[in-house]
């Protein structure tokens, strides 16, 4: 089929060549197609910049661009083998799949100033089928306007969000819908430990607005300032503060990256184009153009930040004081699992979630020190937040649940376990929220029985 | 994740300021903003509920199409395309440019083709194997119809102060052709992608004020008059305004042919995918559909938002016109006679497609109408009553944000112009007096004239 497609392709084109040669007054000498076909899910003004460049680094050689979503690529490539030089798009999950596959040849790049980690986080394939080619950080963007109306600190960390103060003016993104947003949940549960991870996951999902947009809703609000912060990824957010939209973007001690990727077929039909397109994107002039106004993303070549505009954010730099070492593979292989936990945890259950935990600010208020009191108050917190499982049952789990873009395998036996888990953590949260009333009406009792 | 991009763009609508009224380009769709984003910005007097409109109108817009089958409400691109999204000629919604050399691709322009005679509504006769624009790109199965590219012709131009001006002049090559020979009648007209703001007001300008435009008597030898096209979602001869000859009646019947012959993606308005009879692998190539409900690539309710986004996108109003510079250019503008195609004012009639672009006073420096430029600029390719030699006065309003809102941004219909002043010296045929006048200002007097023109 390859042979019989490239076939009928070049057929034509030679043909053609020759009738021109005879015919045309505007034919010019023939040259050999140059070309590099390169599969992305790049937004045009990434595609754009990177073809100009390419173009001018490599004069003749032309780019042909096929789009497809990172959860449809698969289909394409299916029914279209030898198709394709070059995959380049931001979609981890998607890389690592077809690496597995066998799909890609190891990168024909020299991968010299191209280091394969941003501090603990790791940005690239150990066996280097593919490269990280750009990353987005993860942090908060902050309205600095609506800070400042509100009386409101500047959060740094993740723990400074699960604070009472930030109820209805944080919106954190729902990993199962907004495709960006389930590494968020692997960042918070290795970089604190899972019990504490979930605990604030939870915390700051509880103060979020209820779940009932989608993210880039959140980009919307946090520009124009109906909330004071938006869990979110860098690039989202940064062509509205190049605009003078009055925000801040602030990266958490405990951050990760988004990576997008670049690889190479293996059965590319024109090897040396994707050989050079790959070494473009990964080179400093290509690196570079990442900071164009319409593009925004944070390099994976070091030494070019050395050139970079005033007040971009270094990552490498930032990672020198990174206190986690992030693991890429259990991160990828929990995400459809996590997804599920998260829904079954703050989107589905988000009003008994705001309610036991306003409550047991409540309850923690009017304990104040009694001792027997905070420890009632203790389990309560516990129960609030308590997981239906533990880290080993997920792991053990995990590849069971379905990822963003993917189709759940088993619909009906995974209904059931999330219904189960759901029903366990009403409970938890029903016990946990009578603790808390207790404690509240016994400190009243108390209060009325001073004289 | 592009997705997601696309999406995640904040909408700022415009912001109506209360400068002089002189500044304002586009009455109350005027937005203050001199940002990269000057020309993506709703127009202030658009109503709040109409935002979700303006909002799919830009995602169509910025869409980057899929080929069918796929998995994706965006599947159809081609089988023949030259690009796969409308922001790729239209970059940040401002003005495509021409590739530098000879090995470089036309990412924001096209070609223009057609062969001597007419079609049956005496608009271009299209190539009977290429139809009536190139289309670099095929999906798989469907070769693209070939590459074309630019050599330029350098020549140097001199002001009566000695001062020397380079000016190139590209010509059109093709190379691998893929559906045989062009021909030796072949006529070819390399167009870059124009800006898309203001373009509900210039639709509501009325046919009485661009036929007054046309009966009027204009200084030396400018002439001026309207193109007659035929108005295919209507059915019927119309008045020619949008597209580079004025030869499109209609903003719905313009964004549906840009749809249909950039992107190949099928419209309520233009149904067929864009294969010409002898295409036999483009015929067989699998279609998309909007819904199972609709049989074409682009519904309905999509094809309407994107041309109510291009009704409402506003234009940036005029900047430092107090500069003393700026208004010298002005007195010079007049002086050259300018004006006399690049009217200043025009008012939009009292009927619009959207209320709010009614009986507006607007700035477009336009008359709409299509003058004879010379043999220099000339493409020789007929479009209606327009021949070869004629190009519609494009609108400069906005023009001095052109190249902050995209550098590469061209001047002139192929883009050979770098600078507005290689786009003076252009001018020829009706302009030949305004363009002498210009070879004469001194180099202040040039400065203040160009200086005018970034202030528009």
């Amino acid at each position: 089929m390859h042979a019989k497609h490239l076939f009928r392709r070049i057929f034509p084109s030679l043909f053609a060549s020759a009738l021109l040669a005879l015919c045309s007054p505007h034919a010019a000498a023939e040259s050999t197609p140059r070309k590099v076909v390169v599969m992305t899910s790049y937004p045009e003004e990434v595609v754009t910049n990177f073809e100009a460049g390419f173009e001018k680094a490599y004069p003749g050689m032309r780019v042909e661009i096929i789009w497809r979503r990172s959860g449809d690529a698969m289909n394409y490539l299916q029914d279209n083998p030898g198709h394709i030089d070059v995959y380049w798009t931001p979609s981890q999950r998607t890389f690592a799949r077809l690496a597995k596959q066998g799909a890609f040849t190891r990168l024909p790049v020299d991968m010299e100033g191209l280091p394969a980690k941003v501090g603990g986080y790791p940005i690239s394939d150990p066996d280097l089928l593919y490269a990280a080619f750009e990353i987005a950080g993860f942090g908060f963007a902050v309205n600095t306007q609506r800070l400042r109306e509100k009386n409101l600190p500047r959060p740094r960390q993740w723990t400074d969000l699960a604070e009472p103060q930030w109820r209805d003016e944080l919106i954190f993104p729902i990993p199962s819908r907004a495709a960006f947003a389930p590494p968020l949940v692997e960042i918070l549960a290795q970089g604190y430990g899972w019990e504490e991870g979930w605990t604030l996951l939870q915390r700051i999902g509880g103060n979020s607005r209820p779940p009932d947009g989608s993210a880039p809703d959140d980009s919307n609000s946090i520009a124009k300032g109906r909330v004071a912060v938006a869990v979110s990824l860098d690039f989202f957010i940064r062509s509205a503060i190049d605009n003078g939209a009055p925000i801040d973007f602030v990266y958490p001690a405990v951050t990760g990256y988004s990576p997008a990727h670049v690889a190479v077929f293996k059965d590319a039909p024109n090897p040396e184009a994707a050989k050079a397109f790959a070494q473009y994107v990964l080179s400093s002039e290509g690196q570079k153009l990442l900071f164009h106004p319409d593009l925004l993303r944070l390099p994976v070549r070091p030494a070019v930040y050395a050139d970079k505009p005033a007040g971009y954010y270094d990552p490498f730099n930032a990672a020198k004081v990174m206190p986690y070492e992030f693991d890429n593979r259990r991160a990828q292989e929990r995400q459809g699992l996590n997804n599920a936990l998260f829904d079954v945890m703050v989107t589905k259950q988000h009003a008994n979630l705001r309610e036991v935990l306003d409550t047991l600010a409540r309850a923690e208020q009017a304990a104040g020190n009694d001792s027997a009191l905070n420890t009632q108050l203790d389990q309560a917190r516990k129960l609030a937040t308590r997981l239906p499982i533990t880290e080993e049952q997920a792991n053990a789990l995990s590849g069971r649940f379905a990822a963003n873009f993917e189709i759940d395998t088993k619909p009906d036996a995974n209904a059931a376990l999330l219904r189960e888990w759901s029903e366990q953590v009403a409970r938890n949260r029903r016990e946990a929220l009578q603790i808390a009333q207790r404690v509240v009406k016994a400190t009243h009792d108390a209060e009325d029985r001073k004289p | 994740m592009a997705c997601l991009l696309a999406a995640a763009i904040p909408f700022y609508p415009g912001t109506a300021g209360s400068a002089d009224t002189d500044a304002l380009s586009a009455g109350a769709s005027t937005v203050f903003d001199e940002t990269r984003d000057a020309y993506s910005l709703a127009s202030p007097a658009m109503p709040a509920g109409d935002r979700s409109a303006f909002v799919l109108g830009r995602t169509m817009f910025r869409q980057s199409w899929v080929i069918a089958p796929a998995n994706d409400s965006a599947a159809g691109l081609g089988p023949l395309y030259n690009r796969i999204s409308c922001i790729a000629c239209h970059a940040r919604n401002g003005k495509g440019h021409a590739p530098d050399d000879e090995n470089g691709s036309m990412r924001a322009m096209l070609l223009r083709l057609s062969i001597p005679g007419a079609d049956r509504h005496g608009g271009p006769n299209p190539h009977p194997a290429y139809g009536d624009q190139l289309n670099e790109h095929g999906v798989p199965g469907v070769p693209g119809e070939g590459i074309g590219y630019l050599l330029y012709e350098e020549r140097m131009e001199t002001f009566a102060d000695g001062t020397p001006l380079r000016l190139r002049k590209p010509s059109v090559r093709f190379k691998e052709l893929a559906y045989g020979a062009l021909g030796e009648d072949i006529m070819v007209s390399p167009r870059i992608g124009p800006a898309v703001y203001g373009l509900g007001l210039l639709e509501a300008v009325p046919d009485e004020t661009l036929l007054a435009l046309q009966q009027q008597a204009k200084p030396d030898g400018i002439r001026g008059r309207v193109n007659i096209v035929w108005d295919s979602i209507n059915k019927k001869e119309a008045i020619g305004r949008f597209g580079m000859k004025a030869n499109v009646a209609t903003l719905t019947e313009q964004v549906a042919n840009a749809f249909n012959g950039d992107l190949g993606i099928t419209t309520p308005a233009t149904p067929q995918e864009n294969c010409t009879a002898v295409q036999t692998d483009c015929k067989k190539a699998p279609s998309g559909r909007a819904s199972e409900l609709e049989h074409t690539e682009l519904s309905q309710q999509d094809l309407s938002a994107t041309v109510f986004y291009h009704r409402t996108l506003a234009v940036p109003a005029r900047r430092d016109m107090d500069d003393q510079q700026v208004l010298r250019g002005a007195q010079l503008f007049r002086q050259a006679h300018c004006a006399s195609c690049h009217i200043p004012e025009l008012r939009t009639g009292k009927e619009a497609p959207l209320p709010f672009l009614s009986d507006q006073l607007i700035r477009p420096y336009t008359d709409l109408l299509l003058h004879d430029m010379g043999e220099e600029l000339a493409d020789g390719r007929p479009d209606y009553r327009a021949t070869g030699r004629e190009w519609r006065t494009p609108p400069l309003w906005g023009i001095g944000l052109a190249k902050k809102v995209s550098p590469d941004a061209g001047y002139l219909h192929d883009g050979r112009a770098r600078t507005l002043l290689e786009a003076v010296m252009w001018h020829g045929g009706e302009a030949s007096v305004s363009r002498e006048a210009v070879r004469k200002m001194s180099s202040d007097d040039r400065a203040a004239l160009i200086r005018y023109l970034e202030s528009i």
